[in-house]
């Protein structure tokens, strides 16, 4: 099951005031938090849709507090997989988590307002390429992928493991992998 | 007895370091008065470093501090308009009369406030988006993306406040014409406290790792340079490197001075001193970013 997550209504619930602004470390944890109780509330729950169309100004620590903390204590779950996109990014924003991200070595999937999906943080060349061409194809077996990009099965197999123990694509049957995208 | 401390005619960062030596030779036995009579001029960070000393005289002891207000009307004035006095009267015995306060001059983007808590911030970052982002378009050229990021330069210089200067401090936004330095327009953002200051702060885990060379100065490298925090955290320590980045993006100009440091990253259109060590020594941190207009037409 998709959850969207309007992230400036949870910063306003948190706050108990209007606010389009995600600054400060504390709004960062209350709002973390409040994605945090959600995610409780609804087990059934495996792909969150972080929604940023709304937020105006996203500092570091914010970013850090909202975003590489949250992926950061829900990778670890082994009762259930979950993974995150963020949309509606402004550039600004984008370049905010990227950074904070590469910081922890951590990536997810962004796609910014004008539409452009792309992946944020730390990934290697290779796995960049991989998930670029899993995202073109909408999904995709190892051996295609070897195939189109003319590299080694093995090779191939080892970035979707990668990429799918990252939680930047979905396992799916069949050996197919399925790119995670805010669409 | 009390001690004159004079407030130089021309107040703003350079000539901060004349206001500090003077303010270090006080023994801290006596009342001081900060002379501000003859003041011509004061940048936003001249107007938050008074704020700062005021408080640092309050706690040393000695009794309240004074303060003269500027002999020239207009300087008076803009220094009302600033919201500065409103800020300056619980800190010192204001002598002279002080202007009613006019509602704030474009030029003010952001008045003189207070920060102490993450709430200031927010309101801090509410009122130059709201109000300041048309200004920061329209005058100095600084688009969407710029004045987010302004927005976010801006939260993070007050969050050190919040997170680690153990007191308030506070924070002022200013647009104005730099004729003979930059001849063009500027937006500066001052950010000072009167708090334990960058040594203090990273003492626990920097300073056997430097070793002898740990000082104000080093400090301030590590913070800057090298994103230290006091935490482990690899995610603190951001703040000032995000700063720092959207400094370089922009051509800004940002110089942190604590205790006897001080530390710039150096458009290329300025010539100052990347770091320096053994300034007079001046209580907390004091921030300042200097970012030029007419970005746009440079991109």
């Amino acid at each position: 099951m998709i959850a969207e997550i309007d992230v400036r209504a949870v910063l306003s619930r948190s706050m108990c005031e209007f606010h389009s602004d995600l600054v400060t470390r504390a709004t960062g944890r209350a709002v973390r938090s409040g994605i945090e109780a959600h995610l409780q509330e609804h087990p059934d729950v495996t792909v969150v849709v972080l929604d940023f169309s709304e937020v105006r100004v996203l500092d570091c620590s914010c970013a850090d507090e909202v975003v590489a903390q949250l992926l950061m204590r829900t990778a670890g779950g082994r009762d259930r997989a979950v993974y995150f996109v963020v949309r509606g990014l402004a550039e600004a924003h984008a370049d905010q988590i990227d950074d904070v991200l590469r910081r922890h070595g951590l990536a997810l999937v962004g796609e910014e307002r004008g539409g452009g999906t792309r992946l944020l943080g730390f990934v290697t060349d290779l796995m960049r390429a991989v998930w670029e061409q899993v995202v073109r194809a909408g999904s995709a077996r190892p051996e295609d992928l070897a195939a189109e990009l003319a590299w080694p099965v093995d090779e191939m197999h080892r970035a979707l493991a990668q990429l799918a123990e990252r939680r930047l694509v979905i396992p799916a049957a069949d050996r197919h992998y399925l790119p995670l995208t805010a669409a | 007895m009390t001690a004159v401390v004079e407030v130089p005619a021309s107040f703003d960062d350079r000539s901060f370091e004349a206001f500090a030596a003077a303010l270090a030779a006080q023994d801290g036995t006596g009342r001081v008065l900060v002379d501000a009579h003859a003041t011509e001029w004061a940048s936003p960070f001249g107007l938050v470093g008074l704020l700062c000393a005021g408080r640092a005289l309050a706690q040393r002891g000695g009794g309240k501090p004074l303060l003269t207000v500027p002999a020239d009307a207009d300087v008076a004035r803009y220094w009302a308009h600033t919201g500065f006095f409103e800020q300056a009267e619980p800190l010192f015995e204001i002598h002279g009369a002080v202007p009613k306060r006019q509602p704030a001059e474009t030029t003010v983007l952001l008045e003189v406030t207070p920060v102490a808590v993450a709430g200031d911030v927010h309101r801090v970052v509410d009122r130059i988006q709201t109000r300041s982002a048309a200004i920061l378009d329209a005058e100095l050229g600084l688009d969407a993306k710029a004045t987010i990021g302004f927005g976010m330069a801006l939260s993070e210089a007050c969050q050190n406040i919040v997170e680690h200067a153990g007191t308030g401090g506070w924070v002022a936004v200013h647009a104005y014409t730099w004729r003979r330095r930059l001849g063009r327009r500027v937006v500066v953002i001052a950010v000072g406290d009167a708090g334990v200051g960058f040594r203090h702060t990273l003492e626990a885990t920097q300073a056997r790792r430097y070793g002898d060379r740990w000082s104000d100065a080093t400090a301030l490298e590590a913070a800057l340079i090298h994103g230290i925090s006091k935490y482990r955290d690899p995610g603190r320590g951001q703040g000032l490197r995000g700063i720092r980045m959207w400094a370089e993006r922009w051509k800004a100009k940002l110089s942190i001075r604590s205790g006897t440091g001080r530390i710039v990253r150096v458009p290329d259109w300025d010539e100052d001193v990347p770091l320096a060590d053994g300034l007079p020594p001046f209580p907390g941190a004091q921030l300042q970013l200097v970012v030029p207009g007419t970005v746009r037409e440079e991109r």
